[in-house]
Protein backbone atom coordinates (compact mmCIF):
# COMPACT_ATOMS: atom_id res chain seq x y z
CA UNK A 1 0.00 0.00 0.00
CA UNK A 2 1.42 3.37 -0.97
CA UNK A 3 1.37 6.12 1.60
CA UNK A 4 1.93 9.84 1.64
CA UNK A 5 4.14 12.29 3.45
CA UNK A 6 2.42 14.83 5.70
CA UNK A 7 3.83 18.13 6.96
CA UNK A 8 2.59 19.85 10.11
CA UNK A 9 3.67 23.35 11.05
CA UNK A 10 3.52 27.02 10.21
CA UNK A 11 2.66 28.06 6.61
CA UNK A 12 6.30 29.16 6.11
CA UNK A 13 7.44 25.68 7.07
CA UNK A 14 4.96 23.75 4.93
CA UNK A 15 5.25 25.86 1.73
CA UNK A 16 8.65 24.44 0.80
CA UNK A 17 7.40 20.87 1.14
CA UNK A 18 4.36 21.70 -0.95
CA UNK A 19 6.77 22.94 -3.58
CA UNK A 20 8.28 19.44 -3.57
CA UNK A 21 4.82 17.94 -4.12
CA UNK A 22 3.59 17.16 -0.60
CA UNK A 23 -0.19 17.59 -0.65
CA UNK A 24 -1.06 16.43 2.86
CA UNK A 25 -0.27 19.38 5.11
CA UNK A 26 -1.62 20.99 8.26
CA UNK A 27 -1.05 24.73 8.37
CA UNK A 28 -0.99 26.11 11.89
CA UNK A 29 -0.03 29.82 12.16
CA UNK A 30 2.46 30.65 14.91
CA UNK A 31 -0.08 32.47 17.09
CA UNK A 32 -2.47 29.49 17.00
CA UNK A 33 0.07 26.78 17.74
CA UNK A 34 -0.77 26.58 21.44
CA UNK A 35 -4.41 25.93 20.68
CA UNK A 36 -4.40 24.03 17.38
CA UNK A 37 -1.08 22.19 16.96
CA UNK A 38 -2.21 19.24 19.12
CA UNK A 39 -5.24 18.63 16.89
CA UNK A 40 -3.25 19.05 13.70
CA UNK A 41 -0.56 16.60 14.83
CA UNK A 42 -3.17 14.09 16.03
CA UNK A 43 -5.05 14.34 12.71
CA UNK A 44 -1.84 13.59 10.78
CA UNK A 45 -0.93 10.71 13.09
CA UNK A 46 -4.38 9.14 12.83
CA UNK A 47 -4.52 9.32 9.03
CA UNK A 48 -3.85 5.79 7.75
CA UNK A 49 -2.70 7.08 4.35
CA UNK A 50 0.19 8.94 5.99
CA UNK A 51 3.49 7.07 6.38
CA UNK A 52 5.79 9.91 7.42
CA UNK A 53 4.93 13.07 9.35
CA UNK A 54 7.40 15.96 9.14
CA UNK A 55 7.48 18.56 11.91
CA UNK A 56 9.80 21.32 13.06
CA UNK A 57 11.77 20.57 16.24
CA UNK A 58 10.69 23.81 17.92
CA UNK A 59 7.01 22.98 17.34
CA UNK A 60 7.25 20.04 19.75
CA UNK A 61 7.31 22.59 22.58
CA UNK A 62 3.73 23.61 21.73
CA UNK A 63 2.38 20.06 21.99
CA UNK A 64 0.69 18.76 25.10
CA UNK A 65 2.48 16.07 27.09
CA UNK A 66 0.43 13.16 25.73
CA UNK A 67 0.59 14.19 22.07
CA UNK A 68 4.29 14.96 22.36
CA UNK A 69 4.98 11.50 23.75
CA UNK A 70 2.93 9.98 20.94
CA UNK A 71 4.86 12.02 18.37
CA UNK A 72 8.20 10.98 19.86
CA UNK A 73 7.45 7.28 20.04
CA UNK A 74 5.17 6.76 17.05
CA UNK A 75 6.36 4.17 14.55
CA UNK A 76 3.39 4.06 12.18
CA UNK A 77 3.47 6.76 10.96
CA UNK A 78 6.99 7.76 11.93
CA UNK A 79 7.49 11.40 12.84
CA UNK A 80 10.68 13.05 11.56
CA UNK A 81 11.54 16.33 13.23
CA UNK A 82 13.94 18.76 11.59
CA UNK A 83 15.27 22.15 12.50
CA UNK A 84 17.43 22.35 15.60
CA UNK A 85 20.12 20.01 14.31
CA UNK A 86 20.30 17.53 17.19
CA UNK A 87 17.01 15.84 16.36
CA UNK A 88 15.20 13.05 18.14
CA UNK A 89 14.97 14.39 21.68
CA UNK A 90 12.64 11.55 22.58
CA UNK A 91 14.89 9.09 20.83
CA UNK A 92 17.82 10.24 22.93
CA UNK A 93 15.87 9.63 26.13
CA UNK A 94 14.78 6.24 24.83
CA UNK A 95 18.42 5.31 24.09
CA UNK A 96 19.46 6.37 27.58
CA UNK A 97 16.71 4.24 29.09
CA UNK A 98 17.27 1.16 26.93
CA UNK A 99 21.06 1.04 26.65
CA UNK A 100 21.91 2.85 29.87
CA UNK A 101 24.36 5.27 28.24
CA UNK A 102 23.79 8.53 26.40
CA UNK A 103 25.24 7.38 23.07
CA UNK A 104 24.21 10.54 21.25
CA UNK A 105 26.22 12.70 23.66
CA UNK A 106 29.24 10.53 22.88
CA UNK A 107 28.70 11.08 19.16
CA UNK A 108 28.23 14.80 19.62
CA UNK A 109 31.54 15.04 21.48
CA UNK A 110 33.26 13.19 18.62
CA UNK B 1 8.70 -16.50 48.54
CA UNK B 2 10.74 -19.44 49.71
CA UNK B 3 8.53 -20.01 52.77
CA UNK B 4 5.44 -20.49 50.60
CA UNK B 5 6.62 -23.73 49.04
CA UNK B 6 6.01 -27.11 50.61
CA UNK B 7 9.30 -28.81 51.46
CA UNK B 8 8.77 -32.00 49.48
CA UNK B 9 11.04 -33.88 47.09
CA UNK B 10 8.53 -33.38 44.27
CA UNK B 11 8.62 -29.60 44.71
CA UNK B 12 12.41 -29.67 44.87
CA UNK B 13 12.58 -31.53 41.56
CA UNK B 14 10.11 -29.09 39.99
CA UNK B 15 12.13 -26.10 41.23
CA UNK B 16 15.36 -27.62 39.92
CA UNK B 17 13.71 -28.03 36.51
CA UNK B 18 12.52 -24.42 36.57
CA UNK B 19 16.00 -23.20 37.57
CA UNK B 20 17.52 -25.09 34.64
CA UNK B 21 14.98 -23.63 32.22
CA UNK B 22 15.33 -20.11 33.62
CA UNK B 23 19.13 -20.23 33.45
CA UNK B 24 18.96 -21.38 29.84
CA UNK B 25 16.42 -18.66 29.02
CA UNK B 26 18.51 -16.06 30.82
CA UNK B 27 21.57 -16.97 28.76
CA UNK B 28 19.64 -16.88 25.50
CA UNK B 29 18.01 -13.54 26.30
CA UNK B 30 21.38 -12.06 27.28
CA UNK B 31 22.79 -13.12 23.91
CA UNK B 32 19.74 -11.64 22.17
CA UNK B 33 20.13 -8.35 24.07
CA UNK B 34 23.83 -8.12 23.22
CA UNK B 35 23.14 -8.93 19.57
CA UNK B 36 20.40 -6.30 19.39
CA UNK B 37 22.69 -3.69 20.96
CA UNK B 38 25.40 -4.47 18.39
CA UNK B 39 22.91 -4.17 15.52
CA UNK B 40 21.59 -0.98 17.11
CA UNK B 41 25.10 0.51 17.21
CA UNK B 42 25.43 0.00 13.44
CA UNK B 43 22.05 1.65 12.84
CA UNK B 44 22.97 4.50 15.22
CA UNK B 45 26.11 5.27 13.20
CA UNK B 46 24.00 5.34 10.05
CA UNK B 47 21.39 7.51 11.80
CA UNK B 48 24.02 10.05 12.83
CA UNK B 49 25.18 10.36 9.21
CA UNK B 50 21.60 10.65 7.96
CA UNK B 51 20.82 13.27 10.61
CA UNK B 52 23.84 15.29 9.57
CA UNK B 53 22.81 15.17 5.91
CA UNK B 54 19.23 16.04 6.87
CA UNK B 55 20.35 19.14 8.78
CA UNK B 56 22.50 20.27 5.84
CA UNK B 57 19.71 19.65 3.33
CA UNK B 58 17.22 21.56 5.50
CA UNK B 59 19.60 24.48 5.79
CA UNK B 60 20.12 24.53 1.99
CA UNK B 61 16.39 24.23 1.35
CA UNK B 62 15.64 27.07 3.72
CA UNK B 63 18.26 29.29 2.08
CA UNK B 64 16.90 28.65 -1.40
CA UNK B 65 13.25 29.16 -0.45
CA UNK B 66 14.10 32.35 1.44
CA UNK B 67 15.92 33.56 -1.63
CA UNK B 68 12.93 32.66 -3.82
CA UNK B 69 10.61 34.47 -1.41
CA UNK B 70 12.85 37.51 -1.43
CA UNK B 71 13.15 37.61 -5.19
CA UNK B 72 9.72 36.45 -6.32
CA UNK B 73 7.57 37.26 -3.36
CA UNK B 74 5.74 34.92 -0.98
CA UNK B 75 2.59 34.85 -3.10
CA UNK B 76 4.45 33.59 -6.17
CA UNK B 77 6.14 30.83 -4.16
CA UNK B 78 2.82 29.77 -2.62
CA UNK B 79 1.17 29.89 -6.03
CA UNK B 80 3.81 27.59 -7.49
CA UNK B 81 3.49 25.29 -4.47
CA UNK B 82 -0.28 25.05 -4.94
CA UNK B 83 0.12 24.14 -8.62
CA UNK B 84 2.05 20.92 -8.03
CA UNK B 85 0.39 17.88 -9.60
CA UNK B 86 2.84 15.06 -9.03
CA UNK B 87 2.87 13.92 -5.42
CA UNK B 88 5.57 11.84 -3.78
CA UNK B 89 4.49 8.44 -2.50
CA UNK B 90 6.16 5.92 -0.28
CA UNK B 91 5.79 2.16 -0.09
CA UNK B 92 6.97 0.18 2.89
CA UNK B 93 8.54 -3.27 2.86
CA UNK B 94 9.78 -5.03 5.94
CA UNK B 95 13.11 -6.52 6.93
CA UNK B 96 13.82 -8.74 9.93
CA UNK B 97 16.75 -7.92 12.23
CA UNK B 98 17.01 -10.48 15.07
CA UNK B 99 13.25 -10.85 15.30
CA UNK B 100 12.55 -7.13 14.98
CA UNK B 101 10.61 -6.21 11.87
CA UNK B 102 12.02 -2.93 10.56
CA UNK B 103 10.70 -1.08 7.52
CA UNK B 104 12.42 -0.43 4.25
CA UNK B 105 10.84 2.63 2.69
CA UNK B 106 10.80 2.98 -1.05
CA UNK B 107 9.86 6.35 -2.47
CA UNK B 108 8.52 7.31 -5.86
CA UNK B 109 7.97 10.61 -7.63
CA UNK B 110 10.06 12.59 -5.14
CA UNK B 111 12.58 14.04 -7.59
CA UNK B 112 10.83 15.48 -10.59
CA UNK B 113 11.96 17.09 -13.79
CA UNK B 114 10.98 20.66 -14.56
CA UNK B 115 8.03 19.75 -16.77
CA UNK B 116 6.70 17.20 -14.28
CA UNK B 117 6.27 19.78 -11.55
CA UNK B 118 3.11 21.26 -12.94
CA UNK B 119 3.68 24.97 -12.53
CA UNK B 120 4.28 26.95 -15.67
CA UNK B 121 7.87 27.48 -16.72
CA UNK B 122 7.17 30.92 -18.06
CA UNK B 123 5.44 32.28 -15.00
CA UNK B 124 8.07 31.22 -12.48
CA UNK B 125 11.75 31.89 -12.08
CA UNK B 126 14.78 29.67 -11.60
CA UNK B 127 14.76 30.56 -7.87
CA UNK B 128 11.54 28.66 -7.39
CA UNK B 129 12.93 25.72 -9.38
CA UNK B 130 16.00 25.71 -7.15
CA UNK B 131 13.84 25.78 -4.04
CA UNK B 132 11.67 22.94 -5.35
CA UNK B 133 14.78 20.92 -6.15
CA UNK B 134 16.27 21.60 -2.71
CA UNK B 135 13.04 20.50 -1.02
CA UNK B 136 12.93 17.36 -3.18
CA UNK B 137 16.44 16.50 -1.93
CA UNK B 138 15.30 17.25 1.60
CA UNK B 139 12.36 14.87 1.17
CA UNK B 140 14.75 12.13 0.03
CA UNK B 141 16.79 12.68 3.21
CA UNK B 142 13.62 12.72 5.33
CA UNK B 143 12.51 9.37 3.86
CA UNK B 144 15.93 7.88 4.64
CA UNK B 145 15.83 9.35 8.16
CA UNK B 146 12.31 7.97 8.66
CA UNK B 147 13.49 4.49 7.72
CA UNK B 148 16.48 4.61 10.03
CA UNK B 149 14.61 6.23 12.93
CA UNK B 150 11.75 3.73 12.74
CA UNK B 151 14.29 0.91 12.83
CA UNK B 152 15.97 2.58 15.82
CA UNK B 153 12.70 3.05 17.71
CA UNK B 154 11.62 -0.53 17.10
CA UNK B 155 15.00 -1.91 18.10
CA UNK B 156 15.09 0.26 21.22
CA UNK B 157 11.70 -1.07 22.27
CA UNK B 158 12.89 -4.64 21.74
CA UNK B 159 16.14 -3.96 23.62
CA UNK B 160 14.17 -2.48 26.51
CA UNK B 161 11.79 -5.44 26.65
CA UNK B 162 14.64 -7.96 26.45
CA UNK B 163 16.60 -6.05 29.09
CA UNK B 164 13.57 -6.09 31.43
CA UNK B 165 13.17 -9.84 30.90
CA UNK B 166 16.87 -10.47 31.56
CA UNK B 167 16.76 -8.33 34.73
CA UNK B 168 13.55 -9.99 35.95
CA UNK B 169 15.16 -13.41 35.53
CA UNK B 170 18.49 -12.34 37.02
CA UNK B 171 17.29 -10.29 39.98
CA UNK B 172 13.85 -11.71 40.79
CA UNK B 173 12.94 -15.11 39.43
CA UNK B 174 16.28 -16.93 39.74
CA UNK B 175 17.10 -15.63 43.28
CA UNK B 176 13.60 -16.66 44.42
CA UNK B 177 14.03 -20.10 42.90
CA UNK B 178 17.47 -20.51 44.51
CA UNK B 179 15.99 -19.46 47.88
CA UNK B 180 13.17 -21.98 47.51
CA UNK B 181 15.62 -24.69 46.52
CA UNK B 182 17.86 -23.95 49.52
CA UNK B 183 14.85 -23.81 51.86
CA UNK B 184 13.53 -27.19 50.67
CA UNK B 185 17.00 -28.78 50.81
CA UNK B 186 17.53 -27.52 54.36
CA UNK B 187 14.08 -28.68 55.44
CA UNK B 188 14.61 -32.11 53.88
CA UNK B 189 18.03 -32.43 55.54
CA UNK B 190 16.48 -31.46 58.86
CA UNK B 191 13.74 -34.02 58.39
CA UNK B 192 16.38 -36.64 57.55
CA UNK B 193 18.38 -35.77 60.69
CA UNK B 194 15.23 -35.94 62.81
CA UNK B 195 14.37 -39.30 61.27
CA UNK B 196 17.88 -40.67 61.97
CA UNK B 197 17.71 -39.38 65.54
CA UNK B 198 14.26 -40.89 66.02
CA UNK B 199 15.41 -44.26 64.68
CA UNK B 200 18.45 -44.14 66.94
CA UNK B 201 16.25 -43.41 69.94
CA UNK B 202 13.86 -46.22 69.05
CA UNK B 203 16.79 -48.58 68.59
CA UNK B 204 18.23 -47.57 71.97
CA UNK B 205 14.88 -48.04 73.62
CA UNK B 206 14.41 -51.41 71.98
CA UNK B 207 17.88 -52.50 73.04
CA UNK B 208 17.19 -51.31 76.56
CA UNK B 209 13.96 -53.25 76.62
CA UNK B 210 15.67 -56.35 75.26
CA UNK B 211 18.43 -55.98 77.80
CA UNK B 212 15.91 -55.61 80.60
CA UNK B 213 14.02 -58.61 79.30
CA UNK B 214 17.19 -60.64 79.06
CA UNK B 215 18.22 -59.64 82.54
CA UNK B 216 14.80 -60.52 83.87
CA UNK B 217 15.02 -63.85 82.12
CA UNK B 218 18.49 -64.46 83.54
CA UNK B 219 17.24 -63.63 87.00
CA UNK B 220 14.39 -66.05 86.64
CA UNK B 221 16.73 -68.72 85.38
CA UNK B 222 19.15 -68.07 88.17
CA UNK B 223 16.39 -68.20 90.71
CA UNK B 224 15.14 -71.39 89.15
CA UNK B 225 18.63 -72.81 89.06
CA UNK B 226 19.14 -71.82 92.64
CA UNK B 227 15.86 -73.37 93.54
CA UNK B 228 16.77 -76.58 91.68
CA UNK B 229 20.15 -76.65 93.47
CA UNK B 230 18.48 -76.39 96.87
CA UNK B 231 16.13 -79.26 96.11
CA UNK B 232 18.98 -81.51 94.97
CA UNK B 233 20.95 -80.78 98.17
CA UNK B 234 18.03 -81.69 100.37
CA UNK B 235 17.44 -84.89 98.47
CA UNK B 236 21.09 -86.02 98.77
CA UNK B 237 21.06 -85.13 102.42
CA UNK B 238 17.96 -87.16 102.86
CA UNK B 239 19.49 -89.99 100.90
CA UNK B 240 22.62 -89.86 103.07
CA UNK B 241 20.59 -90.05 106.18
CA UNK B 242 18.63 -93.03 104.97
CA UNK B 243 21.79 -94.83 103.90
CA UNK B 244 23.35 -94.24 107.27
CA UNK B 245 20.33 -95.49 108.91
CA UNK B 246 19.94 -98.38 106.50
CA UNK B 247 23.43 -99.82 106.71
CA UNK B 248 23.11 -100.56 110.26
CA UNK B 249 19.73 -101.88 109.53
CA UNK B 250 21.15 -103.98 106.70
CA UNK B 251 23.64 -105.62 108.84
Amino acid sequence: MSQEIAVVGSPEFTTGFRLAGVRRFENVPDDEKDASLDDAATAALEDEDVGIVVMHDDDLEYLSRGVRQEVETSVEPVVVTIGSGTGGGGLREQIKRAIGIDLMEEDEQD
Amino acid sequence: MAKDVKPTRKNLMEIEDRIELSERGHGTLEKKRDGLIMEFMDILDKAQDVRGDLADDYEDAQKTINMARAMEGDVAVRGAAAALQEHPEITTESKNIMGVVVPQIESSRVSKSLDQRGYGIMGTSARIDEAAEAYEDLLESIILAAEVETAMKKMLREIETTKRRVNALEFKLLPDLYDSQEYIEQKLEEQEREETFRLKKIKDKKEQEERAEREAKDDVEETRAAATGDTAGTESEEMGQSTAGGVPGGD
